[in-house]
């Protein structure tokens, strides 16, 4: 194969595999500005690979599958926030464990998921041209997303205009979650057509990675997404090529880069005052 | 009829009534003065008003009508403005994104910003609509709030401690609007507050709380100041530092001492870009300088570099003639520097940790038994008032929680005491006793560095005064010399 070739094999399949990444950061980025550091995204995206592979096997229908994708991943946000949220447990803890479950159940099931019969289906690519600029203006020009920012910045100030922060921190884990899922059964329907055990392997991760690599910023977050995702191409790649090195070390690069980039890229300045504190109900 | 009327409103957390029965009229047209010291339940009637907290007993009416306020949308939908103590802005935003904040609908960004200027204008409040409000000064900050209860045409407007972090022309303009908006448009104001003079210059009517209950109401002309300190402190206040406390004059400083002594402390050519460019200053042991200064000429700055919270771009900090290595954190303190710092909550004490943790924290033993002794004997000789010296530090009132401050670094026996803007907040009775310790602390030999932003406080506490303007010592003098006018010169950059 030419040069030309294989640098345009690895930049398709770049970009193909910094969608998912794209889709949940989308969400990760509004629930992080409300406030909320999100790390129950990696199992809102596997949860959602699985019940994606498992719904489009029962129905035969990529979209049923996306859906439940869709919906798996919100109803982990919706859990998290009650928790989070409503009961104040910290939201790393409740993180942790969601993760932690999500992996040890879809593990159990997995039987239940065979892999799929149809080809991959890489259609829902181009829902991000519409979920990017909505994502965007929700949280810019929005009312919504107003309150949201405000929420993430100085709770206090926003309960005395009369927000209720701890709402709408909700409803951005919510949005989070419905996205994070769109992005895990993107990953298991749309390119991989099968779910395997822990198939996300750290890509929640990785999207939180990427918002701080993107300092809190939509545009910079994505080309964090598209790094991660290029890095991810070139390790599938090299062997092919012809590079032979370490396995383990090949699956650990974008990880590594993802380090690196935030060692050296991010800015803090960006960062949402509030970010990770939860916020008591009447507390002031 | 009145604006807004409270029937025995009652409110108590536990075992402490914070509001007892208080009935209060508001007339439209009025500016209405409610005085009382920390913790005589001004703050919490508001906070009942806004539907922050929920009352125990009692009525509110507004325009005679009872009404139920569950919350601050309420209070907002029956025509009741705030500007609340502490700022209710959120830094990172725009002034116009912050002024939009708690409306519904859709946001018209042109259509606020324009409304921004129109109510800007009306008022003589100028502003930049697009500026981030973390980047204004606290005066500016004002305006915003203001400007986000006036554009809503609020019937009644409560201002809690608007004057707290202002200058004295920023409250001298605030006032010079709020009498403007009653003339001409009959709002009602209450404007809560324990500066006296502030009351006695700015109100129509006043009414004195004191311990949660309502002492003493008349009409501003027919009373006198000593009248309205003498009902807010259920006791005779004497001149000298408490009139300096009250705003009232000036104390004379005490018999000048003509030694030239050695400075206790030396700042030389202190540079933190670009707040200060350059500072120098002695404080001698002995004495109180005061540096005197407009917010935000750098002063703040200047406290956290002496805080050890930012170390300096270039200069040096010597105490007792040794240059100090500002980089290691600590050791301004074990140089021998005890510093009350502006705001004691962001870095004087951990709200949450108990009394005794909070006073003895610079201790380096963790024996339990020694520190609580310690932390008795220290909350005894400084008259700290609290439950139990295990009750977190939040629950004590903010003078007490500044003498917990106070004595925490005082009990490190240092050579160099630093407060700054040490009244901030505190009522006359713990400013009245907060002044009478730094003046034995200074006849102990301590050199103080009083930095503060209140001229009385300067005049009636220092024996020299630096000025500070643009990050420079503008000018320096001994406060026998000083007249406000010299000391006006020299902040606004006139003079030398």
């Amino acid at each position: 194969m030419s040069l030309a070739g294989d640098i345009e094999t690895v930049l398709s399949s770049g970009v193909r595999l910094a969608a998912p990444l794209a889709f949940a950061a989308c969400g990760e980025y509004l629930a992080e500005r409300a406030g909320t550091l999100n790390i129950s995204v990696e199992a809102m995206m596997l949860g959602a690979a699985f019940g994606a592979v498992a719904v489009a096997g029962l129905t035969g229908s990529g979209i049923a599958g996306l859906l439940a994708g869709v919906l798996i991943g919100a109803l982990i946000g919706l859990v998290h926030g009650v928790l989070a949220h409503g009961l104040a447990v910290n939201t790393f803890v409740v993180g942790l464990v969601l993760n932690a479950l999500v992996l040890g159940l879809t593990s159990y099931l997995i039987a239940t998921a065979a892999p799929l019969s149809r080809p991959p289906e890489r259609w829902p690519l181009y829902s991000l041209l519409a979920i990017v600029p909505l994502t965007w203006w929700l949280v810019g020009r929005s009312r919504w997303g107003l309150e949201l920012r405000a929420a993430g910045e100085n709770p206090q100030a926003a309960a005395m205009t009369g927000i209720r922060v701890n709402l709408r921190r909700r409803q951005a884990l919510l949005w989070c979650g419905a996205l994070s899922g769109l992005g895990g059964a993107y990953l298991a329907v749309g390119e991989v057509g099968s779910f395997n055990q822990n198939m996300t392997a750290g890509r929640g991760y990785l999207v939180i990675a990427a918002v701080i690599f993107g300092g809190w910023r939509l545009a910079r977050t994505l080309v964090g997404c598209a790094l991660f995702g290029l890095a991810d191409a070139l390790r599938l790649a090299l062997p092919a090529l012809g590079v032979t090195l370490n396995s383990q070390l090949l699956i650990s690069a974008p990880y590594l880069l993802a380090l690196l980039a935030m060692l050296l890229f991010a800015s803090r300045h960006n960062q949402p005052q509030a970010l990770g504190r939860p916020f008591p109900r009447g507390g002031a | 009829m009145s604006a807004l009327t409270l029937r025995a409103v009652s409110k108590r957390y536990g075992t402490v009534v914070a509001c007892d029965g208080v009935d209060l009229d508001i007339d439209p047209g009025e500016i209405h003065g409610l005085l009382g010291e920390n913790g005589a339940g001004k703050s919490t009637l508001m906070r009942i008003l806004f539907g922050l907290e929920t009352r125990d007993a009692g009525t509110v009416l507004r325009d005679g009508e009872p009404v139920r306020i569950a919350g601050p949308q309420d209070a907002a939908a029956l025509g009741l403005g705030m500007v609340h103590q502490h700022f209710s802005l959120i830094d990172p935003l725009p002034v116009w994104e912050n002024v939009i904040l708690g409306d519904t609908g859709r946001i018209r960004r042109a259509a606020a910003q324009a409304e921004i200027h129109a109510v800007a204008q009306r008022y003589g409040l100028p502003i930049d609509p697009l500026a981030i409000v973390g980047t204004l000064s606290a005066g500016e900050r004002q305006r915003v709030e203001l400007i986000k209860c006036l554009r809503r045409d609020p019937g009644v407007l409560i201002l809690d401690e608007p004057t707290s972090v202002l200058t004295r022309a920023e409250s001298a303009e605030l006032f010079a609007v709020l009498r403007r908006m009653v003339r001409s448009e009959r709002r009602a104001v209450v404007l809560i507050s324990h500066k006296l003079a502030e009351i006695a210059a700015a109100t129509d009517r006043v009414t004195v709380l004191r311990r949660g209950r309502v002492v003493f109401r008349s009409a501003t002309r027919d009373t006198d100041v000593a009248e309205l300190a003498r009902q807010m402190v259920g006791r005779d206040v004497s001149l000298g530092a408490e009139a300096a406390a009250l705003g009232l004059l000036p104390a004379t400083p005490e018999a000048e001492s003509e030694v030239d002594q050695t400075p206790a402390m030396r700042l030389r050519g202190l540079v933190v870009r670009p707040f200060l460019n350059g500072v120098d200053l002695d404080v001698r042991p002995g004495e109180i300088t005061g540096l005197y200064g407009a917010e935000g000429n750098g002063q703040t700055v200047l406290g956290d570099v002496l805080s050890g919270l930012i170390v300096p771009d270039a200069g040096i900090v010597e105490l007792s003639g040794v240059p100090v290595a500002l980089k290691r954190p600590g050791a301004l303190h074990r140089a021998g520097l005890g510093i009350v710092p502006e705001d004691r909550h962001r870095a004087g004490v951990v709200l949450d940790l108990s009394v005794a943790a909070n006073l003895v924290m610079k201790d380096p033993v963790l024996n339990r038994r020694r520190l609580r002794r310690t932390a008795q004997g220290l909350a005894e000789e400084f008259g700290i008032v609290a439950a139990s010296l295990d009750a977190p530090l939040r629950t004590l009132s903010g003078g007490n929680q500044q003498r917990v401050v106070l004595a925490r670094e005082l009990s490190a026996h240092p050579k160099v005491l630093v407060v700054a803007q040490p009244s901030h907040g505190l009522d006359v009775g713990a400013a009245e006793d907060l002044y009478s310790r730094l003046r034995s602390c200074a006849r102990d030999g301590v050199a103080v560095l009083l930095i503060s932003t209140e001229i009385e406080e300067v005049l009636g506490l220092t024996d020299r005064i630096a000025v500070i303007a643009s990050g420079r010592i503008a000018g320096e003098m001994r406060t026998a010399d000083a007249t406000a006018e010299r000391l006006g010169l020299l902040v606004g950059g006139v003079a030398r």
